[in-house]
């Protein structure tokens, strides 16, 4: 029973296990679930692991008892739809109704059939998400097309179920503020730090100190004492180097700056290091990018095991990443392309990571999805959210990180 | 209901332990499924006091084992006793038997729920302080309920599976397999109605008046922008307890634009109460 029902989370990314379904054919078959109420409640706590999901949860419950047939009726409306924008883009792409700038700058860039593409996926999302499908716009959603994103929006059920109250506590929504792929604010600090206490080493005190048991044990006459310390690991170094060049980037080197300053004595070292866009031969130490130069080669004379964070929105033309002077700022030295620097930095420092304060779901359609692009096949990157920042930790814990791919001549054209 | 689940035991809240209907629900598929609870929560939101609650209404013991960061999962289950044993061979004035070294084994707490005759509730509080690698030991224990002690070569099966509740604080999510073998739920933070009642199942005595403003103030300070530890019902019970006690409070203290008696309770650290302290001049 309910097969669907689990198929569908699975679909809206829910990890639920098919252990977990079979449980829940057990807690049917004896009689725990007695109403919508009583499944609402089993089924979640059976099959759904993380309150980050309880929102998705909530909103695929009420999709589905809802009693709408989904399927036929929005594929239907799909091409409806799809002819009726294509057309009007068509007619005039310039003046598009419904579109935001950054959008129509993206869709410039298209060729038809990848306008197509894009308007089928945001349709898709939207359709599945929204009832009915003739809302295409999300009225709250900023995302263009974005998977698994839950927009602010999204349930458009709503009106008569026949078993209201279940459907109904679904609708409210309650877990919203759960959904960890929500950005990070200032508030959020205190749990982003907490998530970066995995990268300090810790674990039971389980190595036996011969040296201090012996002392131990002759102070007390004899009577055996047995002193245990903590296995030896090294406190890791840290070097931050922070984009702090557009306005774009202000809120966001606040918060890293405080987050890392926070954390500092978990730490043996933390360093910060500015830049303007793109890491080239100078990086600095004072935010204003003046006074303290230091140069990246020399940096990377230091101890390859220092795990490196680099921050920026990755955003930029393309020239100031490939062309071998084409540093934003005139003046700023450089020998080398600055897509060949990022690679040396990773090469140098295998745990390398890039946190972009972009949401990832518009990494593709940002005005800078060339660069971004470009610098994620060099370097793991993540979004500074709750969940990247996870991630992060876990890429730069790594012992064995992403490697560096071989160089393609053409990123450095 | 179908035989082949046990329901001899149904949870029904206690006095003290304000249920709401979702949460008796979760807490009957557990016993019925014989799985271990996982909950989630923030602090102060009773994950603990539910499995006291479970285990008073169930009228059975509970066994509570705080996790700690150093721990090996081997402690939880049992314990050899060397330095006693080696202690006993040379001086040799104890009774237990030096060469028998079951003497010399004790049960950690999942030890001894698995030992002793009663059907009992298990507590492991807090899993997220220890490392992943406790947590993953613990999960085959939990799951096939019966562990060996090497030393001595022998099994220990549960003799009545017991109620096992494990609480995390963390925001991490546990390893996969582990929450693979339980089933989960997150103790929201209760809303105004159900903090009402709360307050009266824990102070029947206090004036109406008294609940009333504190837990309105309560709200009103939980939202206030940029508190970083937001007060909890733990807080908020121990701030109503302490008010209920002072003599020269009133209950208009509560309205006035003045600063708000004792802060300190509600508010552990000093930007958070600073700040607290600055809205609650202005009368929010």
């Amino acid at each position: 029973m309910f097969q669907e029902f689990f198929y569908q989370l699975r679909d809206y990314g829910i990890p639920v296990r098919p252990t977990d379904f079979l449980r829940l054919q057990r807690a049917l078959d004896g009689g725990l679930v007695q109403n919508l109420n009583d499944f609402y409640t089993v089924a979640r706590t059976v099959m759904v692991k993380s309150e980050r999901f309880f929102d998705i949860y909530d909103q695929v419950f009420a999709h589905f008892f809802e009693g709408k047939d989904i399927d036929l009726q929005t594929l239907d409306d799909l091409n409806a739809e799809m002819e009726r924008l294509l057309a009007e883009w068509l007619a005039d792409p310039e003046n598009m109704p419904n579109l935001t700038d950054e959008e129509r700058e993206a869709l410039k860039n298209m060729d038809p059939d990848q306008v197509m593409e894009y308007f089928k996926e945001r349709l898709k999302d939207q359709t599945e998400r929204h009832d009915g499908g003739n809302r295409w716009i999300g009225t709250g959603g900023r995302s263009p097309v974005g998977h698994g994103g839950v927009h602010p929006n999204g349930m458009r059920v709503g009106g008569q179920g026949r078993n209201r109250s279940a459907i109904k506590v679904a609708m409210d929504r309650r877990f919203i503020d759960y959904n960890d792929n929500l950005m990070l604010t200032p508030e959020k600090i205190g749990e982003a730090l907490a998530r970066l206490r995995n990268l300090t080493p810790s674990g039971p005190r389980d190595q036996l100190d011969v040296d201090a048991s012996i002392r131990e044990t002759v102070k007390q006459g004899g009577e055996i004492e047995l002193i245990f310390d903590k296995r030896l690991i090294d406190k890791l170094k840290v070097y931050i180097m922070i984009d702090n060049g557009g306005w774009s980037m202000t809120p966001y080197v606040h918060l890293t700056r405080s987050l890392f300053t926070y954390a500092k004595s978990q730490f043996k070292d933390v360093k910060f290091f500015y830049f303007h866009n793109c890491i080239y031969d100078v990086l600095y130490e004072d935010p204003m990018r003046y006074e303290k130069p230091v140069k990246t080669l020399d940096l990377m004379r230091k101890d390859p095991d220092t795990r490196v964070i680099i921050l920026g929105d990755a955003s930029m033309s393309p020239y100031e990443l490939t062309h071998p002077r084409g540093a934003i700022d005139y003046g700023t030295p450089q020998s080398q392309p600055g897509i060949m620097w990022i690679r040396k930095v990773k090469e140098t420092f295998n745990n390398t990571i890039w946190i972009n304060p972009i949401p990832k779901h518009e990494w593709d359609y940002t005005y800078g999805a060339y660069t971004v692009e470009l610098i994620r096949q060099q370097i793991p990157m993540f979004e500074l959210s709750l969940r990247g920042l996870e991630e992060a930790v876990d890429e730069l814990k790594a012992k064995y990180p992403k490697p560096l791919p071989p160089l393609e001549r053409q990123a450095a054209r | 209901m179908s035989e082949h689940l046990k329901d001899e035991l149904e949870f029904t809240g206690t006095d003290t332990y304000v249920l709401d209907d979702e949460l008796a629900k979760v807490v009957n598929t557990a016993i019925k499924l014989e799985l271990p609870l996982l909950l989630k929560g923030e602090p102060g939101t009773g994950k603990t006091l539910l499995a006291h609650a479970v285990a008073q209404n169930l009228g059975t013991d509970l066994l509570i084992l705080n996790v700690k960061s150093s721990m090996k999962a081997v402690e939880a289950l049992y314990q050899y006793d060397t330095l006693t044993r080696l202690n006993d061979s040379r001086f040799g004035d104890s009774s237990r038997n030096v060469s028998n070294i079951e003497d010399y084994i004790r049960m950690g707490k999942i030890g001894q729920s698995f030992t002793t005759d009663k059907k009992v509730v298990l507590l492991i509080d807090e899993i997220d302080k220890a490392d992943s690698d406790f947590q993953d030991d613990l999960l085959d224990v939990l799951d096939i309920m019966q562990f060996d002690i090497q030393e001595i070569d022998k099994t220990v099966k549960a003799k009545n599976r017991p109620i096992v509740i494990i609480t995390s604080n963390a925001k991490k999510d546990l390893s996969d397999p582990f929450l693979g073998r339980c089933v989960f739920h997150h103790i929201a933070f209760p809303d105004e109605e159900m903090m009402r009642e709360i307050v009266k199942a824990h102070f029947p005595s206090v004036s109406q008046k008294l609940a009333e403003g504190a837990i309105e103030v309560f709200y009103r300070l939980r939202q206030v922008a940029g508190i970083e530890k937001k007060p909890a019902t733990r807080e908020l019970l121990h701030w109503i307890r302490a008010l209920s006690t002072d003599p020269q409070f009133d209950v208009k203290h509560l309205k006035a634009k003045a600063p708000l008696p004792l802060l300190g309770l509600l508010f552990k650290k000093s930007d958070d109460l600073s700040r607290a302290q600055r809205v609650s001049l202005s009368g929010f």
